[in-house]
């Protein structure tokens, strides 16, 4: 356990000295510079666009920070060879995938609660409204969606033999996960035999990232999160991460590095 | 060439049984196969200084991943230090620089140090200790605190061989340990070699630098389109009859004495003359009967390189007397 935390802390401090918080600050900037525009032209409710402006800007940035972390990890580890220094010591590469997960994740972790807390600020400070329980519920669940998407990029880096594929796999994968509720709509439609069969492959292979979207639903009046939305929401989650990182393990230990 | 055949009880390090390694690429519709080892058979014994030379794609590094476990071998067998390298206890004794070692440029000297360190199961006090202990023996104390994207070649190739040893490895293993370093860095990196050897370490060296060899090792191997045309001690190579070039220098204003020497590839210039060994006495008796004043007489390459040439069969033809067939 003390080698995984080792490699998260060694990744953290990489990825953050690589100034990959300059993107949350330009993120920070562009949400207050919209927010401020959009308040000045709409006749609605700002603390909602404040919300809704957030949760987008949390999720992009810390869906580039993830892209552009793997592009750059992906360099140094695997075209100039440094994965060789770790793999040669005492550490499995089960052990070796793992603690970069968690620094990855720490680091894409951090940039969305840092994004949270300027949206939080704004809703108090700004808007003179307060947080709710709606909007707290969406940045975990964004937590957990950047969770699944860390684990499913780091298994593209160990699988991938280009930083292109690296990058193409997993923005495609954000992209198709997205769209997931939009294919089991087209699954229900008549359709002809081979598109069914590539939509069912696609739907059963790829995140279902809608789960984890609640910014869409939060100004509904009906909606309240149960234990139960809860409990699927996160068993999906650790479960889709946890075969994800199996497979990515299981190739990791019958890769060769040429 | 007939490898050495030593039937030591010394107890081996690395016992290397018919290893062969073979490399598919390029698409399943054509794919390119490629035969990077064949048939290796080698046994490193523990506390040596083994050298394995050979020209660049002759399999050097293949041996060395197969070592660490990064590839697979095809067919055959490997046990390092008694045992399967893909067990931790195993690569915990194990220290491994890799050719120009590449490292993350955001982190200092001694965070990397402390980092590899912790993989070796030191912490705490323990660590801390270790690693300044190690910039000590790689002599960069003093830049220990910089990022390594201030580091020049040289410095990142003692926090290379820093990492390597930050374990206290039974067994070092380098690869080309010496590229990219200026004079006065490769002198230091094979002190710390030369030490280490006293200290106990048995050292696998993958090189081209052939002079290292002759001055660190005290066997190698010459590996050569994935074979191992031989392995042999320095003493034997020392001894050997192997034939080097000679540069035979006369006395300022005596070079015209050097013309018309009857030998095909006697180079005369600038005062001197270069001559292959096997015309080396004849040269000599023939200068004396000109009367030239000999003021000097050098080798011009090392026996180690002039074997391994020999080995790989790229030594150029033996020179002989012009219009003799002898």
């Amino acid at each position: 356990m003390r080698r995984i935390l080792s490699l998260a802390s060694f990744t953290f401090r990489e990825l953050i000295r690589s100034k990959m918080l300059f993107i949350w600050l330009i993120s920070v900037i562009v949400l207050c510079g919209l927010a401020f525009l959009l308040s000045l032209l709409s006749y609605g409710d700002i603390l909602s666009i404040f919300m809704d402006l957030g949760l987008v800007g949390m999720e992009v940035s810390g869906l580039m920070v993830l892209l552009l972390s793997l592009a750059v990890t992906y360099t140094t580890e695997m075209d100039q060879k440094a994965i060789f220094l770790h793999l040669s010591k005492p550490m499995t590469r089960g052990e070796y995938l793992l603690g970069r997960i968690l620094g990855f994740y720490l680091v894409v972790a951090l940039v969305v609660l840092g994004m949270g807390a300027v949206v939080s600020a704004l809703v108090v400070f700004v808007g003179g409204g307060q947080v709710t329980p709606l909007f707290i519920d969406s940045v975990v669940f964004l937590l957990l969606e950047m969770f699944v998407l860390t684990v499913l990029g780091l298994t593209f880096q160990m699988i991938a033999t280009s930083l292109v594929g690296v990058v193409l796999y997993t923005f495609f994968t954000i992209f198709l996960g997205h769209l997931i509720g939009q294919i089991q709509w087209l699954l229900e439609k008549q359709l002809p035999a081979g598109i069914k069969v590539v939509l069912k492959v696609i739907y059963y292979i790829l995140p279902n990232l809608d789960i984890f979207n609640l910014k869409d639903r939060m100004y509904d009046p009906t909606l309240v999160l149960g234990s139960a939305q809860w409990q699927e929401v996160l068993a999906y989650a650790f479960s889709y991460s946890l075969l994800v990182f199996l497979i990515g393990w299981w190739n990791l230990e019958k890769r060769e590095f040429m | 060439m007939k490898p050495e055949t030593t039937t030591s009880d010394r107890p081996t390090a690395i016992r290397i049984s018919n290893l062969s390694k073979t490399y598919k690429t390029g698409f399943w519709l054509a794919p390119k196969v490629t035969k990077a080892l064949k048939g290796l058979q080698l046994d490193i014994y523990e506390n040596e200084a083994f050298g394995l030379m050979g020209l660049n794609g002759a399999g050097k590094t293949t041996v060395i991943k197969l070592m660490l476990g990064l590839l697979k071998p095809t067919g055959g067998s490997l046990t390092v230090l008694g045992g399967s390298v893909s067990s931790r206890q195993i690569r915990s004794q194990i220290g491994y620089l890799s050719e120009l070692p590449y490292f993350s440029k955001q982190h200092t000297g001694r965070e990397l140090l402390e980092y590899f360190g912790s993989l070796h199961g030191l912490f705490g006090q323990a660590l801390r200790h270790r690693v300044d202990e190690v910039l000590e023996l790689v002599r960069m104390t003093k830049a220990a605190a910089l990022r390594v994207s201030g580091y020049s070649k040289g410095m990142l190739q003692r926090i290379g061989i820093g990492q390597a040893l930050i374990g206290k490895p039974r067994l070092l293993i380098c690869d080309e340990p010496m590229s990219g370093l200026d004079p006065v860095g490769y002198k230091e990196m094979r002190d710390i070699f030369i030490d280490l050897k006293k200290g106990g370490t048995t050292l696998f060296l993958n090189t081209h630098i052939l002079d290292e060899v002759e001055r660190i090792c005290d066997r190698v191997g010459i590996l050569h389109d994935g074979e191992l045309k031989d392995v042999a001690s320095i003493t034997k190579i020392l001894g050997s009859t192997v034939q080097v070039d000679y540069w035979i220098d006369v006395e300022q204003g005596e070079a015209s004495k050097l013309t018309g020497l009857p030998f095909r590839d006697a180079i005369a210039n600038n005062g001197g003359v270069q001559i292959p060994s096997l015309v080396l006495a004849e040269t000599l008796s023939l200068l004396a009967s000109r009367r030239a004043k000999v003021k000097a007489i050098r080798p011009l390459s090392s026996l180690v390189e002039a074997y391994f040439l020999q080995a790989i069969g790229a030594q150029a033809q033996l020179q002989r007397p012009v219009g003799s067939d002898r």
